[in-house]
């Protein structure tokens, strides 16, 4: 005990963070932003200054430190971020992407057996024999150079087809919503395991330490009657420490929970106390010799730089008018997909390793010609303004962009074919159209295909584990190599299988 | 039969062999456990050293999964290492230069070596020379230590005999001795009153109870742990972690969510750690309470723990699939809560490391499956479902009850009294309707429509006719008039019938607010268990009766046991795990850490304890104790080890940074709801009344509508719920409580605390307005209470915070805040009203208002201390 032992009350915070911890001292100086996040050096897949950060920080010294292995991928990753733009409930593929002329041919028809023999379907569709096929809503056109088929529901991507690789072979296992997302956000249905963010936020870290590696943001669109929920463990990071969750950016109240300082309590005075409460764990951590006291004073610090450095993410006042109206008329809309969509540029522009965007409202089992429309309305000019965006910053080709949802919707009718006001289709995991863009993929490419009514892969399939082999091949990570151990078990996002996709390899 | 594998280089291999293993025997010390730092060398331990190598990095193709296995070479079990395949064998004793998992491991062909390239996984030199040093010295086997039973050790001697002051003391010294460590001195009495009261009631001793402590005598230690496990709060303080276990939640989870009210269950967990049931009646009946004989409410009651399971209410569920999916987790969840063991895997194979196969997961399912849960999507709860009322309810049906049969009483007495005047009635009837001033003594309504009066006319006249014909002649239906004219025409009969109907109507608006519970029932019909295909509930494959994995004790019963017998085998004397598994959580939650660090896995890749005869022996003394939960903890807080302070060098820090070796006090920050409890316990805010509903504290608008598409909206409560314990918090599942952080989800079963550091939380204990209010509320009672004197505050502050008093620079530096806070505020005034507003508890506008907001900011400081929020 030492508390007869006088240590000197004025004691600075700046005086006592040098002389605690090694790190501490580099967290405090660290500048707000990382160089890079300007755009003013090229990507360096090793940047000093986030690594050196990260490798001198102990186990708690910081909150979004690499880990494991440290800050170092296994190879030399093609992109630096990721921003995943999941369309929960699961976008129709047949009236989006999936152009077949057979299909429409067919509307009205019964489904042929040979399609759907020893296919099990969700309980609303129960046996899927006899049900009618249902041609696509829109007429599709080719577009670009590389000819790719959309539907007109899709205006402003049908314009950047040039950009994005079609994975019009996806299929996956699960029937059911909530653990289809799962399985492709974790690797698994049932909730609990370390979700994708988690991973990349554990095995490479943060760019920026004053902002959180893995971020998370949801939009639903107006109107939408489907009651898909977003879980939280969409964005858990399961057996990986807590601080590797993703970090909500809400849409309304503060940014992040907790971030303002409560009515009353001014910046100033703020810094004051919180001067107070580093002295006095200043002593504390002299009196008992625990690393774990100065750790939480940089922690304290840390909050503290997040109340600026979040707020100046979310201002965009300093956005030019032409960049917002790319974006459409929701863009200053907190809590929309166009504002979300502008959030997750501004946000791995500053390091953020990866944002996950969902947009829910896509499970239009009797909403095809109302909802699919506002649905389609609401994103595709977000998701196109953001590729171009990226485009045009010089940003595309180390950002990897991923849009597509959970599963399918199945070519045939959900509801009566006279009532052409409750069209709709049911899950179809079978079958379904996912594209990719930037950070190493081809662009302009389709890769898989399916058969003639867009109901079974017959060339080039893929599996969730595949897309998320691939999506870490990516990221500069082995998906054989990342595992973490848990109840004695050595587990990884891709579980026991996952290929990655060569083909798709720029 | 030849080897497998290609032949080549092993020829060289094994002339070089003896000079490589030469020289990894000179590099001499070895690293005998992870954290262990052994400066003796000891002789090789299978359990210890071994078993880890072989299982981490051998088992998952070379271990108990039949159908992973490769080259039919197991090495989880010592007949299969040892077998002589024909003139070699993987391990022969004595000989490792011939046993071949040493020339695979020091081969370095690409081709021969194991583990092999493409499993990622390879073994350090350390590793390697014990493989090596454990053959030489003849391959000894062990089973794995936990699924021993444990046998009572004896105690082992030590350097210092005073310091030990009961029997955990003795082994943790021995481990001490042999490290060259000695213990810590103990801590100051003020350290440690708080650190107990931190630990067995979750909330830091009052200023008044640190008072009592110093002034008492040498027993004030014993007489605090008697006080405090005696305190109601005890209860609530022992629930919480047994609640992550049982995946509590008010709410089912998936898509709806919809709430649900499985809240007396809770009270149940609280009440019956308060009473301090046996831990083995605790379990028999929250897993089979329903199957004892005529069991009680409470044991029916009790069985709620296994229906703590989420419930898919998503559309196009299938219900048989959900009903697969809740055994699952109702056996997956006891069998990491009693076993220790992760029995996930085997859902749909055998499993990579323990000896479990995927038919054993399912004689286990087979118990689970005889009930009558329906996968039903639970609107909001899922059959069978039991009342469950509170006391206060209880007591009022209790006396609706009562009152509705003594009504009944005085009805059949005025009944049978009536009946005598009958004949009298019916004279002075028949006079009236005839005379036409027929007149209705209660009128039920002052004006009657004409509809009522037509009814009335028809009335009258149907007892005109009735009372026309002689009583004796009269049919049933004219008799039933005339005896009912007669009882409406009663004042007093009619005041009986109306105070019946309206205890009736209270008796059913009570029993609607009762509480509705997910309990378990056996099933009438047995219903057939078959090993389902991947775990998918439509691919059944061949049938399985329920019980046991092999390689533990067999069951008493073992025709047709059903969930009793499994929950009295899980608490039998022979189950090697339960008791060791039990009570290394219970010292987690004292020390910090477990004996087996991972405790929620006893299996081979659990990790080994740190002090094996040490849990062998607490295990012992808890199934001796009569399962004795009480008994458990007064030991552990009462010895030498618990009481050193946890205050440490540099060199010690630096030599066993998670206090493995038990050297010091432990020290580590509170979970978050202790946080939380503590700030309003000592702002004098918190409200201790125990049970009922959850409640609804601070939280941010809009989380829950930003979750569910503004389906479901936070509504804070006003009043106590604001303040009650973190225990009684709302616990939706979709989206957990805003102010807990490194929570468990409630989602599964989890036993292991999570204790991470992130700005996140420091926004939090910062910002949160149950942070800022607490805060509010303490400096108000400092500036109310605590004299005219700075100094004075200060260290009232200090000791409802910290339990202690402040050292003078710490005062000084306080002092120095509070003048800077006045100028800050006092430059804006603005700002120290709009402060004092934050949270709904009134305040004292008698005081002003800079110099309480100016408090407000330095509580606030005090809150948010690392000592604070630690337990040290």
């Amino acid at each position: 005990m030492s508390f007869d032992k006088r240590p000197d009350p004025r004691v600075t915070r700046r005086h006592l963070l040098s002389r605690s911890a090694a790190g501490l001292a580099s967290a405090a100086a660290y500048p707000l932003f990382g160089a890079h996040a300007l755009g003013a050096q090229p990507f360096d897949p090793n940047p000093q200054g986030a690594s050196a950060f990260a490798r001198t920080q102990g186990e708690n010294g910081s909150l979004f430190r690499s880990s494991g292995q440290p800050g170092m991928p296994h190879h030399k990753p093609r992109a630096k971020s990721l921003i995943y733009l999941f369309q929960n409930g699961a976008p129709t593929h047949v009236d989006l992407f999936d152009y077949k002329p057979e299909l429409a041919a067919r509307h009205g028809q019964p489904v042929p057996e040979e399609f759907i023999a020893g296919k099990r379907f969700s309980t609303m569709t129960g046996e899927a024999s006899g049900k009618l096929l249902l041609g696509p809503l829109e007429p599709f056109h080719q577009h670009g150079e590389s000819g790719a088929w959309v539907s007109e529901l899709m205006p402003h991507t049908a314009k950047i087809v040039d950009e994005l690789c079609f994975l019009k072979g996806m299929h996956t296992e699960a029937i059911n919503h909530a653990p289809a997302i799962s399985f492709f956000l974790s690797g698994a249905e049932m909730p609990g395991r370390p979700t994708l963010g988690a991973w990349l936020a554990h095995a490479l870290g943060a760019e920026n330490p004053n902002l959180p590696p893995f971020v998370v943001m949801t939009s639903v669109s107006k109107g939408t009657t489907c009651g898909q929920i977003f879980y939280d463990f969409y964005w858990e990071s399961g057996y990986l420490p807590s601080r590797y969750q993703g970090v909500k950016l809400r849409g309304g109240g503060d940014p992040v929970l907790y971030l303002s300082n409560p009515a009353g309590v001014s910046r100033n005075v703020r810094r004051g106390v919180l001067d107070d409460i580093a002295a006095l764990n200043e002593l504390t951590h002299q009196r008992t010799g625990d690393p774990e006291v100065a750790a939480r004073t940089a922690q304290y610090e840390m909050a503290y730089r997040m109340q600026d450095s979040v707020p100046e993410l979310v201002d965009l006042s300093n956005e030019p008018q032409h960049v917002l109206d790319m974006y459409g008329p929701q863009v200053t809309e907190r809590g929309s997909f166009a504002h979300n969509c502008l959030m997750a540029r501004r946000l791995i522009e500053r390091g953020t390793r990866y944002v996950q965007v969902m947009h829910a409202g896509w499970d239009q089992h009797s909403s095809l010609t109302t909802e699919l429309y506002t649905q389609c309305k609401d994103t595709d000019q977000p998701s196109a303004a953001l590729i171009l965006d990226l485009k045009q910053r010089g940003l595309l080709d180390e950002t990897l962009v991923v849009w597509g949802g959970e599963f399918g919707r199945t070519p045939f009718l959900q509801g009566d074919i006279t009532n052409r006001k409750l069209w709709g289709r049911d899950h179809h995991p079978y079958a379904f159209t996912q594209w990719l863009a930037g950070g190493g993929v081809k662009p302009g490419i389709t890769y898989g295909a399916t058969d003639e009514l867009g109901m079974n892969v017959v060339q080039d399939a893929v599996h969730v584990h595949d897309l998320q082999a691939t999506i870490l091949h990516l990221m500069g990570l082995d998906h054989e190599q990342l595992t973490v151990k848990y109840q004695g078990r050595r587990f990884r996002l891709t579980d026991v299988s996952g290929e990655v996709l060569r083909a798709v390899l720029a | 039969m030849g080897r497998p594998g290609a032949l080549g280089p092993r020829t060289w291999l094994r002339r070089l062999l003896p000079q490589l293993l030469g020289v990894c025997l000179l590099s001499g010390a070895v690293l005998t456990a992870q954290e262990e730092t052994a400066s003796t060398p000891r002789p090789v331990d299978y359990v210890r050293d071994i078993q880890p190598i072989l299982s981490d990095n051998c088992y998952a193709c070379h271990g108990p999964d039949a159908q992973a296995r490769k080259a039919k070479l197991r090495l989880d079990t010592q007949a299969a290492a040892k077998l002589d395949r024909g003139g070699w064998a993987a391990v022969i004793p004595g000989d490792p230069e011939e046993s071949e998992i040493i020339l695979r491991i020091f081969t370095e062909d690409e081709d021969d070596v194991m583990p092999p390239t493409k499993s990622h996984l390879t073994l350090s030199q350390a590793q390697k020379d014990l493989l090596q040093r454990w053959i030489a010295e003849g391959a000894p086997w062990a089973e794995h230590w936990s699924f021993v039973r444990p046998q009572m050790p004896s105690l082992p001697e030590v350097s210092d005999p005073s310091w030990p002051r009961n029997a955990i003391d003795r082994f943790v010294m021995a481990r001490l001795d042999r490290e060259g460590l000695g213990p810590s001195p103990t801590a100051p009495s003020e350290t440690l009153l708080r650190r107990l009261s931190l630990d067995l009631t979750g909330l830091p001793p009052t200023p008044a109870e640190r008072g009592e402590f110093l002034d008492e005598d040498s027993k004030a230690w014993s007489k605090s742990i008697e006080r405090l496990l005696a305190s109601p709060r005890y209860g609530e303080r022992m629930a919480w972690p047994w609640l992550d276990a049982a995946r509590y939640a008010d709410s089912n989870g998936y898509q709806g969510d919809q709430d649900r009210s499985m809240w007396p269950w809770r009270d149940w967990v609280v009440n019956a750690f308060n009473e301090n049931l046996p831990f083995d009646q605790f379990t028999v009946q929250q897993l089979a309470g329903d199957l004892l004989e005529n069991p009680t409410q409470g044991q029916r009651l009790a069985t709620g723990f296994l229906r703590n399971h989420m419930i898919n209410g998503e559309g196009g569920r299938i219900p048989e699939e959900n009903r697969v999916e809740y055994i699952f987790d109702q056996l997956e969840t006891v069998s990491t809560t009693w076993l220790g063991l992760t029995m996930n895997c085997c859902r749909c194979h055998d499993h990579k490391f323990d000896p479990l196969t995927n038919e054993n997961y399912f004689e286990l399912f087979a118990f689970f499956n005889q009930t009558e849960v329906t996968g039903a999507g639970g609107s909001p709860h899922s059959a069978p479902v039991m009342a469950a009322p509170d006391v206060l309810q209880a007591a009022e049906i209790l006396r609706l009850q009562g009152a509705l049969a003594e009504l009944e009483l005085q009805g059949g007495e005025r009944r049978q009294a009536l009946l005598e005047e009958q004949a009298a009635w019916e004279l002075q009837a028949m006079e009236s309707l005839q005379s036409g001033q027929w007149r209705v003594l209660r009128p039920t309504a002052l004006e009657a429509d004409q509809e009522e009066s037509a009814l009335l006319e028809t009335k009258r006249q149907e007892l005109q006719a009735a009372l026309s014909v002689a009583s004796t002649d009269r049919s049933a239906q004219q008799a039933k008039c005339v005896a009912d004219a007669h009882r409406a025409q009663d004042v007093f009969y009619g005041e009986i019938a109306d105070q019946s109907a309206s205890h009736r109507t209270q008796l059913e608006q009570l029993e609607n607010a009762v509480p509705q519970v997910m309990v378990m029932e056996a099933s009438l019909d047995h219903r057939k268990t078959f090993l389902l295909n991947r775990g998918l509930y439509n691919q059944p494959r061949a049938e399985v009766q329920a019980g046991v994995p092999g390689f533990l004790p067999a069951l008493t019963k073992d025709s047709e046991p059903d969930r009793l017998d499994l929950a009295k085998w899980l608490v039998s004397p022979e189950n090697p795990l339960t008791a060791r598994v039990v009570v290394n959580r219970l010292w987690a939650q004292v020390f910090g850490i477990g004996l087996v660090k991972t405790t929620d896995n006893f299996g081979a890749q659990g990790e080994r304890p740190s002090h094996p005869e040490l849990l062998d022996w607490l295990a012992l003394e808890f199934v001796n104790s009569g399962w004795d939960v009480k008994h458990m903890l007064r030991l552990m807080v009462n010895s030498a080890t618990y009481r050193q302070a946890s205050t440490r060098s540099e060199e010690l820090q630096a030599r066993d940074p998670q206090n493995r070796l038990l050297a010091r006090g432990a020290r580590y920050r509170l979970p978050s709801w202790m946080i939380r409890d503590a700030a309003l316990q000592v702002s004098g805010l918190l409200v201790d009344r125990q049970g009922g509903e959850g409640v609804f504290p601070y939280q941010p608008a809009g989380v829950w509508q930003e979750f569910t598409f503004g389906t479901r909206t936070y509504v804070p409560d006003e009043g106590e719920g604001l303040h009650r314990r973190s225990l009684y918090t709302f616990w939706r599942r979709i989206v957990a409580p805003t102010t807990f952080f490194d929570a468990a989800t409630r989602q599964a079963c989890s036993v292991s605390e999570l204790r991470t550091n992130t700005p996140l939380h420091a926004l939090a204990t910062l910002n949160d307005t149950t942070y800022v209010e607490a805060a509010r509320a303490l400096a108000q009672e400092l500036l109310q209470g605590a004299g005219a004197d700075e100094n004075q505050r200060i260290e009232s502050a200090f000791l409802r915070i910290l339990a202690r008093k402040p050292v003078a620079a710490e005062t000084e530096l306080l002092v120095g805040s509070l003048s800077r806070l006045r100028d800050q505020y006092a430059r804006s005034p603005g700002e120290a009203q709009a402060l004092l507003d934050v949270g709904a508890v009134p305040r004292d506008t008698t005081l002003d208002a800079i110099e309480h907001a100016a408090w407000t900011n330095l509580a606030l400081a005090l809150l948010n201390l690392d000592e604070a929020i630690t337990k040290e």
